[in-house]
């Protein structure tokens, strides 16, 4: 569904290359996690897939569906059915919720030739998709993450995750700021939304979240490169190690080269 | 030298004063006022650059053209009804051109206590109240302004408003101030008056509307009183021609325990001045002067505000927010004062821009002259841009750049429109900001 081929991505207003070469493919009904840290590039990998105009691509691509998405402003790749959960939501003071997703659900809808929703039948959806993540219902009334809570913040990028139903989605540090009882709820409405046509990438730190949802791939970035993938257990291994095993043998190469 | 300067700064408007007697002869009274308008036109000059307060807008415009008073109507109308309000069906004047017209007014829904109708056809009635409250606020906050005493001078109609004590008119009153192009310059001096007695309410639409493209010149003052713990709102939308000029007086007089809620719609004219003044009569008051400017092209709006605190306890707010485009220029000066004896005084001001282009211009000055030591004032003023991170969390969520700016732009406009309390006026002014949007998208898209 996504593929990311030798992906080179710098800031656009400085040079600093971030991304140095990343090779990633996404199949439909697949959950991804990528692992890493700070500042690795996780969330300009995110941000890049979504469309972000302060990074440019230097070199590879990025593919979705078999054609390249780089020359695509960031709504048209939501019309396509690409999704970020933002790692820092930004607030929008004075745009509602509902406002925002009904406008949001209906050009998608109409983009892909889908029926688009009237006012009530948009307030009977949204509904729905509260349930899933146990949202209270004024929420969708209220602007948009102005003044919510961190955790708030990361719940409604799921319930706008839930009420657009992209076919894949990055979900950048979802999990952090969650208490342990609104990890299991969001992570249960992750599931839920999850199946065979989609695909979901987790950016996170924290090998709990997987214990709810089970990636079939984990992957190691490091410094603008992913590192390593495998599956689950490359998580736990992560979780009692750290990243260093897997740091300290790349910089002894180097070295190991110019000896 | 200074005799030639002199000679200089006469402008065609004084000569207009030759003409102005010929309105007289159908009332007395205002005929008086005329007379103490002209007098106030012969002995000020009309302002320049050079003065403080008027150092930013040049007024060049209005000095070099000449404009002559609006004739009388007899000229085709073209329908208008789309501006008319569904929650004033029954309670709406109309004036076309500066002159009353009768066939599309209508104040039926409006109890029979309320003195409302045209200036003129009061004043030929020798109408007490009239008499009793036309251009005694007026006179009384603009006592030097060449612009209102010009409004005086050529005093021809406009709408008297009168709620007695301890009536709450449930009815909004729209009064619609039409401009067609049936003439090119000429000049309206529309005055509104609106005394509200004690404990009562009412809510005010006055809409400044230019059908065509014309060049006029429009000089609307309007005088609110309110008695004790009286109401009223005040909404006033002004979207005269982009080639008006349009300068504006408002003075309210604010007594004990009442409420004056005024918001200042400004999208029209090529040139505005607005210069709403109020003043507490008593303690314990509250006052609300609002405002939304959403200008582009080679507008420019000017705001010159002042809020009077005379007698402790007062609580004003003025939030005053401005959306410029293209080469627009927008100026804000905000007057605050706070008298010796004014204690306990808690005043909000603040003045926001939102800038979207390079060549748009902001001047803004909120200014704090307290005199009094027991008071909380908080006044502040800030130009900014559009979020480049708003626009791409709404954009990565589908909507296109022109949504998401809309959004965005409603978003910050919000403020000053959400708490007007006819539906229809809060949902034509959400309009209005999309239609400033979508021009700025495709102003921007033919460059
Ligand atoms: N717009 C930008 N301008 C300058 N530097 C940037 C920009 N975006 C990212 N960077 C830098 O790129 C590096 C990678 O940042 P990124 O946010 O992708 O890291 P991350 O892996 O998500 O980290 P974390 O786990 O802390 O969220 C960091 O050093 C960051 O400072
Ligand atoms: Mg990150």
């Amino acid at each position: 569904m996504l593929e990311i081929k030798d992906l080179h991505v710098c800031v656009e207003e400085d040079g600093t290359e971030i991304l140095k070469g990343v090779n990633l493919t996404i199949n439909e009904g697949e959950v991804h996690a990528i692992m890493g840290p700070n500042g690795s590039g996780k969330s300009t990998l995110s941000k890049v897939v979504a469309g972000h105009e302060a990074y440019e691509v230097t070199q590879g691509d990025i593919l979705f569906e078999g054609e390249s998405i780089l020359e695509l402003e960031a709504d048209e790749r939501a019309h396509l059915g690409l999704f970020l959960a933002f790692q820092y939501p930004v607030e929008v003071p004075g745009v509602t919720n509902k406002n925002l997703l009904r406008q949001a659900y209906n050009t998608i809808a109409q983009e892909q030739g889908r029926e688009e929703l009237d006012p009530l039948q948009f307030e009977d959806y949204a509904k729905e998709k509260l349930d899933l993540i146990k949202m209270k219902p004024e929420f969708i009334e209220r602007s948009v993450n102005a003044g919510f809570s961190g955790g708030e913040k990361k719940r409604n990028e799921i319930f706008q995750m839930a009420v657009l139903d992209p076919k894949i989605s990055f979900l950048d540090e979802t999990d952090s700021g969650l208490d342990i009882d609104a990890l299991k709820t969001v992570a249960n409405g992750i599931n839920q939304i999850a199946d065979d046509d989609n695909a979901v990438v987790m950016v996170t730190h924290y090998q709990r979240i997987l214990d709810y949802i089970t990636p079939d791939h984990v992957h190691v970035m490091i410094d603008g490169e992913i590192a390593k993938s495998g599956d689950k257990d490359l998580a736990i291994k992560l979780e009692e190690q750290g990243y260093d095993w897997l740091i300290e043998p790349a910089t002894a190469s180097v070295n190991g080269e110019q000896q | 030298m200074a005799k030639v300067k002199q000679k200089k700064e006469r402008t065609f408007l004084q000569d207009l004063l030759n003409f102005q007697g010929s309105l007289n002869g159908k009332s007395q009274f205002l005929d008086k006022v005329r007379l103490k308008g002209a007098e106030g036109v012969r002995n000020t000059p009309f302002p320049t650059k050079k003065l403080e307060d008027w150092k930013y807008i040049s007024l060049r415009d209005l000095y070099r053209d000449s404009y002559e008073l609006a004739s009388e109507l007899d000229v085709e109308v073209p329908d208008f009804s789309e501006h008319y309000l569904p929650e004033s069906e029954q309670s709406r004047l109309v004036f076309i051109n500066g002159s009353y017209s009768e066939a599309h007014s209508t104040t039926e829904a409006l109890p029979d206590d309320v003195t409302i109708g045209n200036i003129a056809q009061l004043a030929a009635e020798d109408n007490e109240l009239l008499k009793e409250h036309l251009n005694t606020y007026a006179q009384n906050n603009f006592e030097d302004d060449v612009f209102t005493a010009f409004n005086s001078a050529f005093l021809k109609d406009g709408a008297f408003i009168h709620v007695p004590e301890g009536k709450t008119v449930d009815t909004p009153i729209h009064l619609l101030n039409i401009q067609t192009d049936a003439e090119e310059h000429y000049f309206a001096t529309p005055r509104t008056v609106i005394a509200a007695e004690q404990d009562s309410e009412v809510t005010v639409i006055e809409d400044h509307i230019g059908l065509a493209d014309n060049k006029y010149f429009n000089l609307p003052v309007v005088e609110v009183n309110l008695e004790e713990g009286a109401h009223v709102k005040h909404t006033k939308i002004q979207r005269d021609s982009r080639k008006a000029i349009h300068i504006a007086r408002t003075a309210a007089f604010v007594a004990k325990h009442a409420d004056y809620e005024s918001y200042t719609i400004t999208r029209g004219a090529k040139l505005s001045r607005n210069e709403p003044r109020i003043s507490q009569r008593d303690e314990e008051v509250e006052f609300t002067v609002d405002g939304l400017v959403l200008i582009d092209g080679d507008q420019v709006s000017d705001t010159h505000s002042v809020m009077d605190h005379r007698f402790s306890h007062a609580e004003s707010h003025q939030l005053h927010k401005c959306v410029i485009n293209g080469k627009a220029h927008s100026v804000f000066n905000g007057k605050i004062f706070v008298q010796r004896d004014a204690q306990k005084i808690d005043s909000f001001q603040e003045n926001r821009n939102l800038l979207l282009s390079r060549k748009g211009l902001v001047n803004t000055k909120p200014q704090l002259e307290i005199f009094a030591d027991d008071v909380v004032c908080t006044h502040g003023a800030t130009v900014g841009q559009l979020e480049q991170d708003e626009l791409f969390y709404l954009k990565s969520r589908g909507l296109n750049e022109q949504q998401a700016r809309e959004l965005l732009i409603y978003a910050f406009a919000l403020e000053t429109i959400e708490n007007i309390s006819v539906d229809s006026v809060q949902e034509l002014l959400a309009e209005e900001v999309r239609n400033f949007t979508k021009r700025q998208l495709d102003s921007e898209l033919a460059v």
